[in-house]
């Protein structure tokens, strides 16, 4: 007989506001089926009010782990980048979500984990220890990432340089980047709206990258950030029509 | 529906019609007012020491949430009662499917929740055929459903931990559902409850003040063979006490064989205490959940139920019967 594989929840012991903001959660029917209701909800909103259109999907890897990332000018962003992956990895996709706005109180952060299923990176404080889960989840679960590397959104619709955080996650790791470009989201919703315009939006996919050479140090970090920030300025194409 | 079933799922008005109920109730309340006199005169004393004086506020408070909780539906309705200890299986399985890691199979736990729904379905309707096809085939479904993601890798482990599941919250809890359907199901609920729960608090009890020798140290290192000795005699003389009024004028209404029955509810009630050790031990976790401020989860709470459900049902049922006065199947007909 195989030796005993099933452990207890990575998040056992938790109480539920710690849950919603730990890295280790871990979805059970509930969040599930929420996951489901949201993604179809979010999938028919974006395909019906902003035509979402995908360019490129055979690039996706056709397993996890992986880590998407595009450049960031909206709060769709996330919706739209987790839209064009197939339906069975519904709970295996984590966007992950500044902190200190996606789970500042317990009513948002239970939002972000049930309905979004996001995870927090916390801007401010975001030491080794936290990016150190994140990396080995990634590996372990195995899942994919939803990330911007810019760490906020653009306030004028233009790419801003990336940060070292993406290097620090993914540098020596097996876990292939796959490049993604957004257009519309800004028309759609910029910073300064609240509610978003029903404009069209098209998701670009590019070729995953590998980074499983790159050395894990600032030099790495910084090299790989560049090669990323090139291959999403690379899929930058003309508006849509 | 029935004159007779309506007033037994939602007459609230007979909450107190029985004297046992009320008795049992205001004897509670009382409990429940006294204890935080105690602890303050004890603490004037300097009886109590801090750590031990939060911990022990800790557990009033829970208490002081849970006798309400658990009393309240029944004596309001048998269908408050069928449906709370519906929630309180699923919310068990949920406990127990986290801390064993059987969440993760999606498809093998959502059938158990269903099995348990469906046993839920099956006692509010006071179908009892169905009530005991269920478990057999619920058990069937699983050994079958888990062949489907063709990975035989863990396919033991997955079943087992599976029918397990079933057989606690499933099986042992639905028995305390079932009471329900009978006419006079309050006090029987009651004592049944109170039986199992007393159980514990003289094992803990009698444990502090005279045990000595450990009862299996490597399951569970508080309990000792005293605390189990104490618990078995004075869970007994309750039960016989008020078994009498509860049984008065049935079969079972013979000191004999009341005491019997709290032997049986004493074993089976630290049996089920155990059960949960072990399975808590294996895991390598202190507590099944974070619900209850200082308890743990609710499995740390109603783990001597579990056993002791369906062993208080045959043995009531072999001698009165449960619900054999009262309309099968409410709800399907037949």
């Amino acid at each position: 007989m195989e030796p005993w594989q099933l452990e207890p929840a990575h998040d056992h012991g938790l109480s539920m506001s710690q849950r919603t903001r730990s890295l280790q959660r871990e979805s059970g029917l509930v969040s599930t089926a929420l996951h489901w209701t949201c993604w179809t909800i979010i999938r028919s909103y974006l395909g019906l009010y902003h035509r979402l259109s995908i360019v490129g999907r055979e690039n996706l890897p056709p397993e996890p782990p992986y880590i998407l990332v595009a450049n960031h000018t909206s709060h769709l962003d996330a919706l739209v980048l987790a839209a064009p992956l197939p339906a069975r990895l519904r709970d295996r996709v984590f966007p992950i979500a500044a902190g200190d706005v996606f789970f500042e109180t317990p009513m948002i952060s239970a939002f972000s984990a049930f309905f979004l299923n996001a995870l927090p990176m916390w801007r401010k404080k975001c030491g080794p220890h936290a990016l150190q889960e994140l990396r080995d989840r990634l590996l372990s679960d195995p899942c994919v990432y939803v990330l911007f590397p810019e760490g906020s959104r653009s306030r004028d619709g233009q790419m801003m340089a990336f940060k070292k955080g993406l290097g620090m996650l993914v540098a020596g790791s097996p876990a292939p980047v796959v490049p993604c470009h957004l257009d519309g989201c800004f028309d759609a919703l910029p910073a300064d709206r609240k509610w978003p315009r029903p404009r069209r939006i098209r998701v670009t996919i590019g070729k995953p990258l590998s980074f499983a050479n790159e050395p894990n140090d600032r030099e790495g970090w910084e090299r790989l950030m560049q090669a990323v920030e090139v291959a999403v300025r690379g899929l930058q194409t003309n508006k849509i029509v | 529906m029935s004159e007779s079933t309506r007033n037994r799922l939602f007459d609230y008005t007979q909450a107190f019609a029985d004297p046992v109920a009320t008795a049992v109730t205001i004897a509670l309340a009382a409990v429940l007012i006294l204890v935080p006199c105690i602890f303050v005169v004890l603490s004037r004393l300097g009886k109590i020491t801090d750590p031990m004086r939060g911990e022990l506020w800790r557990r009033y408070f829970a208490w002081l949430v849970l006798i309400p909780l658990l009393l309240v539906p029944i004596l309001l309705g048998a269908a408050w009662t069928i449906l709370g200890f519906g929630a309180l299986s699923v919310f068990c399985y949920r406990e127990y499917a986290r801390a064993v890691g059987l969440f993760r199979e999606k498809v093998l736990s959502l059938l158990i929740v269903i099995g348990i729904l469906l046993i839920t379905f099956a006692v509010f309707d006071h179908w009892y055929n169905f009530f005991h096809a269920l478990p057999p085939l619920i058990v069937a479904t699983l050994i079958a459903a888990a062949i489907l993601q063709d990975e035989p890798k863990g396919y033991i482990q997955r079943v087992a931990l599976s029918v397990l599941g079933v057989a606690l919250f499933g099986v042992g809890m639905g028995h305390i559902g079932y009471m329900a359907n009978d006419v006079d199901y309050r006090p029987r609920v009651i004592l049944f409850l109170l039986a199992v729960e007393a159980n514990d608090v003289f094992a803990f009890l009698a444990g502090k003040t005279l045990g000595k020798r450990k009862l299996c140290p490597n399951t569970s290192p508080n309990k000792t063979i005293a605390g189990a000795v104490g618990a078995l005699v004075l869970t007994t003389l309750l039960v016989a006490g008020i078994g009498k009024y509860v049984y008065h004028g049935t079969e079972l209404d013979s000191w004999p064989l009341l005491a019997l029955l709290g032997v049986l509810l004493s074993l089976a009630g630290q049996l089920g205490d155990l059960a949960l050790s072990s399975i808590k031990r294996d895991l390598g976790v202190k507590d099944m959940g974070v619900l209850i401020p200082g308890h743990g989860g609710l499995l740390d709470r109603f783990d001597s139920i579990l056993l002791a459900a369906p062993v208080y049902f045959h043995y009531v049922g072999y001698f009165v019967g449960f619900g054999l006065t009262s309309t099968p199947r409410i709800l399907t007909g037949g």
